[in-house]
């Protein structure tokens, strides 16, 4: 046996025992390093090859090269030994998934903007706008303009509040449909969300602040059926897919043929049983609606003869107590936290 | 409207379930609200007094024999003082069911009672409005007439709810003859008999008709008359319709309004000189002392029916004390008129006045019905022994309606689905309209005289569709066409609720009207508002008597009830006054309360919090990024800690601490902090370009610097990067420090500036020689130097 065998079997044995010693990451690397490193020791075994005889240098390498495969092979193995147990180690831990989390700083969006988003984003699918409007409107545009002339019975309906004699807070969003039609030539087809007042007295149902959502379509050949169709995706897409839709005949004075619209209870739907929030009729009311007046058509230059449309109005509040089961439309303004975070 | 459904019946064959019926009146547009079910009463019969004697053993008592038919006398004893020997009076019998009562045989002081006497209220009728005691039935019923069953108590009563448009239905005759249309089964309607009237200028009562309000005047006299209680049916019949029994004279009145529609008056005829009404305008200063007992004070506004001796009644609203019917009269004037409504309306608000009556007038009743309530009363009236006179009739003569032409493809156009002709001329005619062709789709329709409503032909559509229903409407997905109808306002609403729900802030909806109690608190903190508030004319109460003119003032009250820290926003409009006028304005604001931080009195993490939550927003809003924040002041806000918000030099938003005196004044425990934004100037949404960045690695260089406690970061950062040039990337100050180390009057800046080359990497020269530039620059503009 040749000295460099003695001498290589000799730095295998401090090697292995370096390696099998190493308890972590950094020591195995110092063992890489001492023993094949740069100037490592093979590196010097390396360099005592040059005074060997001429003859033996290729075996002497060959040697060498063979043991520094088996010593990088071992320092592999050692790594991965160490990574698994290190793995091990790590996957051994175990937390308490049922810790409470911290509470999300995200905020929550009014149920009211809720119901209202969710409208306009089915109508503006089927290629409606949204436009806002002022909430102080003369009377022009709450009454006149929709075919309900001073001394109309119709105007009882509507105990406003009033800033002078002529300007008052709306009753209703009904005055853009007016303000859409005079900037606007057909097709006109627009959803209005917005606040409103009416003189009503604070109870469980009633507010003199309230929201409505308005909805216009004027072109040639608009009829009822298409409003039917709208109403009835609208109510699937607030209250659940089953959902039906009706009309009762009505009057308003800026709609004819009228229409009341309800649609299914969907709490009764849910329970089974009649509920409260319908008074077991199965049946909520939504609000108005019907084909708009063709006196109203004509204030806005429209051709009754050549365009039709149609007009509702639902309150959102009401939409949202059905929605969310809420017992009493005074929750909506007092934005008690955990009423908001429960339903956002 | 009440509608005892007995009364219905008489006119229409009718389901039996009261629901059915409601849900009929629903399907053609008359809503039920609710659905009076009758007490179940049983085993009530028709007596009459044969005996009456003292108890024997109770002086309050009195025992009667009481003859029920079929030769059964029943002995039975009662504590009512108002029996008499001969009345006729319902007896509950043995095993009879009242409503809170079953009646058995029993022994009252001694005598053993088989039944009671039975007074208005066993029988649940309102008590008030019959006699105390038993009640009185007419003598002609025959004893043994089971009770419930001849007046048909047992049948419900509905409230129906009728639009103001079909006034013509406000009636139980209008009610029945839409159901009878609606079924298609005939309508008995009552026989009124014939209308005669006299020439208006015959001898007899007449009417100068001085007024265009008043269109139509139905006068007639009638002589015998007795004033007298009315019989029993009729009696029951209005208390169940809601009116109450006065005496035969009002309550034939009121029944041919509730049955008709159309609202009578009658004047006590010796009253009246020569029998001459006037219909004309009040004079000024004219007054009236109204059946009420209340003097009113006239004007021409008024309508009044006068006499020659001056006015009688106020038309349409109520008579005059002065010609009012009283126990001695013998003879009377019936009026049956027609008026312009909203005059009636309006005189009606200005006395406050609303009955049954004025409610139908101020509507204004086809002319039709002034014919039918004369013709209706004229009988009612001679069935109670009164003589008629000839009707005369003033104003219109003949009622007509105008046609219409009908084009039948409206039906489709308007309502999505197709009728044969055939169908809608059976839909209208069984509505009582005369419909003729008028060429191949269109026809002649002409509605019948109690249909004002109808004008044009859209009115004629809705007519078919109620009577087709409603439900033959089919849902269809309109494809609606291009339009350029911008949703820009919603969609920058959205946005802000997006923005500040995801930064932590709950959306509120506050109440847009306050009270004064908003400027006490203001006054409070030593402020006075800024703008003129928009006041309501008629408010509810003094809690909402103002527009809000901010967002901030509810907020705080709601941030105070919290008392916890709470981060809110809301998105609404503001008002107030401008130059005289109200002026409205689209608003958000957000703002929080938080615990106080022990930092020194130059720093605030709080605002810088309200800062990056208002960049984050208004960056998100507009697509820009180089907001400027400018020191400002601020009526509500801390004078050294508010930042206006500007984007090319125009303000859009307003931040800072809310002022602590403010705070306190609306009670609020914790600082508080709040941003407005002016929502009408935030510029539409540019959409960023990008720019790609640089492949080469950047360098920076951290300055501490020595400068004026005044001068703000903003500026220093602009000097530094505008000495640096196009190799600057970055800017920003990240610490500030004042105290024992620096000189008084000195801050220090921490300031980093980034540099970056697009086309190679910057060396170490080109970054020191920029800052040496730099260093120049902030000496030169602003004294800084080097912190050593």
């Amino acid at each position: 046996m040749s000295e460099l065998n003695t001498q290589l079997r000799e730095l295998r044995e401090r090697f292995d025992a370096a390696v099998a010693a190493a308890q972590d990451a950094q020591a195995l690397d110092a063992a890489r390093v001492a023993f094949l490193g740069r100037s490592g020791e093979v590196t010097l075994l390396r360099r005592g090859i040059g005074q060997l005889p001429a003859a033996e240098r290729p075996s002497a390498g060959k040697e060498i090269n063979a043991a520094v495969e088996l010593m990088e092979a071992a320092l592999q193995d050692a790594e991965a030994a160490l990574q698994s147990r290190e793995f091990e180690a790590e996957l051994g831990m175990r937390i308490d998934v049922t810790f409470p989390a911290p509470p999300a700083a995200l905020g929550a969006i009014h149920p009211l903007r809720r119901v209202t988003e969710d409208i306009c984003r089915y109508f503006q699918r089927h290629g409606f706008a949204v436009v806002l409007g002022p909430e102080i409107e003369p009377e022009y545009y709450n009454f006149d303009a929709l075919n309900i002339p001073a001394d109309h019975p119709a105007r009882e309906g509507f105990d406003s509040f009033f800033l002078t004699g002529n300007l008052l807070l709306r009753p209703h969003t009904s005055p853009m449909q007016i303000r859409t039609m005079q900037q606007h030539r057909p097709p006109v087809a627009v959803v209005v969300p917005g606040r409103c007042y009416r003189r009503d007295a604070v109870d469980a149902r009633h507010h003199f602040q309230f929201h409505q959502i308005e909805g216009l379509l004027v072109d040639r050949g608009v009829h009822f059926g298409h409003l039917k169709g709208m109403l009835t995706g609208m109510c699937r897409e607030l209250f659940g897919r089953d959902q039906q839709v009706r009309f009762r005949p009505s009057f308003f004075p800026f709609t004819e043929p009228s229409a009341e619209v309800d649609t299914t209870c969907p709490l009764c739907r849910a329970s089974g049983s009649p509920c409260r929030m319908c008074g077991g009729s199965g049946w909520i009311e939504l609000g108005g609606s019907g084909m708009v007046h063709p006196n109203v058509l004509r204030n806005m230059d429209y051709d009754p003869a050549e365009y039709s449309g149609w007009a509702f109005g639902f309150g959102v509040e009401r939409m949202a107590l059905v929605r969310y089961d809420i017992d009493d439309i005074r929750r909506f303004y007092e934005n008690d936290p955990a009423f908001l975070k429960q339903l956002a | 409207m009440r509608v005892p459904l007995a009364w219905l019946r008489e006119y229409v064959e009718l389901p039996v379930d009261p629901q059915r019926v409601a849900d009929m009146l629903a399907q053609i547009g008359f809503p039920v609200d609710a659905i009076e079910l009758r007490p179940v009463v049983t085993g009530v019969l028709v007596g009459r007094i044969a005996q009456l004697e003292k108890h024997p053993n109770a002086d309050r008592l009195q025992v009667g024999k009481i003859d029920v038919g079929n030769g059964a006398l029943l002995t039975i004893a009662t504590a009512a003082t108002n029996v008499a020997l001969g009345q006729t009076i319902p007896v509950a019998t043995i095993g009879a069911q009242l409503p809170h009562l079953k009646i058995e045989r029993r022994k009252m002081r001694g005598v053993e009672s088989e039944g009671m006497m039975v007074s208005a209220e066993e029988l649940a009728l309102p008590t008030e409005w019959f006699e105390d005691g038993i009640m009185q039935l007419d003598e002609a019923l025959p004893p043994g007439t089971d009770v419930v069953e001849y007046f048909r108590l047992s049948e419900a009563v509905l409230d129906v709810d009728v639009t103001s448009n079909r006034v013509d239905a406000l009636s139980i005759l209008g009610l029945a003859r839409e159901l009878a249309a609606y079924q298609g089964t005939p309508l008995r309607a009552p026989e009124f008999g014939a209308f005669a009237p006299a020439a208006s200028d015959a001898p007899g009562p007449r009417v100068s008709m001085d007024s265009p309000d008043c269109t139509r005047f139905v006068v007639q006299e009638f002589q015998n008359v007795r004033v007298a209680p009315s019989p029993a049916w009729m009696r029951i019949r209005l208390a169940l319709a809601g009116q109450r029994p006065i005496n035969n004279l009002v309550d034939i009145s009121n029944y041919v309004m509730l049955e008709t529609g159309q609202p009578l008056h009658f004047y006590d005829a010796a009253k009246i000189p020569d029998g001459h009404l006037i219909v004309r305008d009040a004079r000024e200063g004219e007054t009236l002392q109204t059946l009420d007992g209340e003097e009113r004070e006239l004007t021409p506004r008024d309508l009044v029916i006068a006499s020659e001796r001056g006015a009688e009644g106020l038309a349409g609203l109520m008579g005059g004390a002065a010609s009012e019917v009283r126990e001695s009269t013998t003879s009377i004037l019936l009026e049956s008129a027609t008026f312009n409504g909203p005059r009636i309306r309006r005189t009606g608000a200005r006395f406050a006045l609303r009955s049954e009556a004025s409610t139908r007038h101020e509507k204004t009743l086809p002319p039709v019905l002034s014919t039918w309530g004369a013709q209706r009363a004229a009988q009612l009236l001679r069935e109670s022994g009164a003589k008629a006179g000839e009707p005369r009739v003033f104003g219109i003569a003949q009622p007509q309606t105008q046609e219409i032409a009908f084009d039948t493809r409206d039906i489709k156009r308007l309502l999505g689905f197709e009728l044969t002709a055939q169908e809608i001329r059976e839909y209208l005619d069984r509505l009582g309209f005369t419909v003729e062709p008028a060429g191949e789709q269109t026809l002649r329709v002409t509605p019948p005289l109690w249909r004002r409503d109808v004008t044009i032909a859209a009115d004629v559509v809705e007519e078919v569709a109620r009577m087709a229903g409603y439900d033959r409407i089919e849902g269809v997905i309109p494809a609606v066409a291009e339009h350029d109808i911008s949703s820009n306002e919603y969609v920058l609403e959205g946005r802000i609720a997006a923005t500040l729900s995801a930064l932590g802030y709950d959306e509120v909806v506050t109440v847009a009207l306050h009270g004064a109690q908003i400027f006490e608190r203001m006054r409070r903190a030593g402020m006075e508002p800024t703008f003129q508030p928009v006041e309501v004319l008629n408010p509810l109460s003094e809690d909402q008597r103002y527009l809000r003119s901010a967002l901030g003032p509810a907020h705080l009250e709601h941030l105070a009830r919290l008392d916890t820290p709470a981060r809110i926003f809301e998105i609404g409009h503001i008002f107030y006054r401008d130059e005289g006028q109200p002026l409205e304005l689209p608003s958000a604001a957000f703002g929080f309360t938080a615990e106080p931080l022990q930092e020194p009195p130059w720093h605030d993490s709080h605002f810088l919090r309200l800062k990056s939550d208002a960049i984050a927003l208004l960056r998100e809003l507009t697509g820009r990024s180089d907001f400027e924040f400018a020191p400002d002041n601020r009526k509500g806000l801390h004078p050294g800690k508010t930042a206006a918000v500007l984007l090319d030099g125009r303000e859009i938003a307003s931040l800072g601490q809310i002022d602590p005196r403010l705070a306190k004044a609306f009670d609020l425990r914790l600082p508080a902090y709040g941003a407005w934004l002016y929502l009408e100037r935030i510029p539409e949404f540019a959409t960023p370009l990008y720019r790609p960045p640089s492949r080469y690695p950047s360098t920076y260089r951290d300055l501490a610097l020595l400068c004026d406690v005044d001068t703000s970061a903003a500026r220093v950062e602009r000097v530094i990067s505008g000495a640096i040039g196009d190799l600057c990337t970055a800017v920003r100050t990240f610490d500030e420090y004042r105290g024992a180390q620096v000189p008084e009057g000195k801050k220090s800046l921490a300031v980093r500036a980034t540099m970056q080359r697009m086309d190679t990497t910057i060396t170490d020269e080109e970054a020191d020689a920029a800052i040496d530039r730099a260093l120049a620059s902030l000496r030169d503009e602003l004294g800084i130097t080097l912190r050593a």
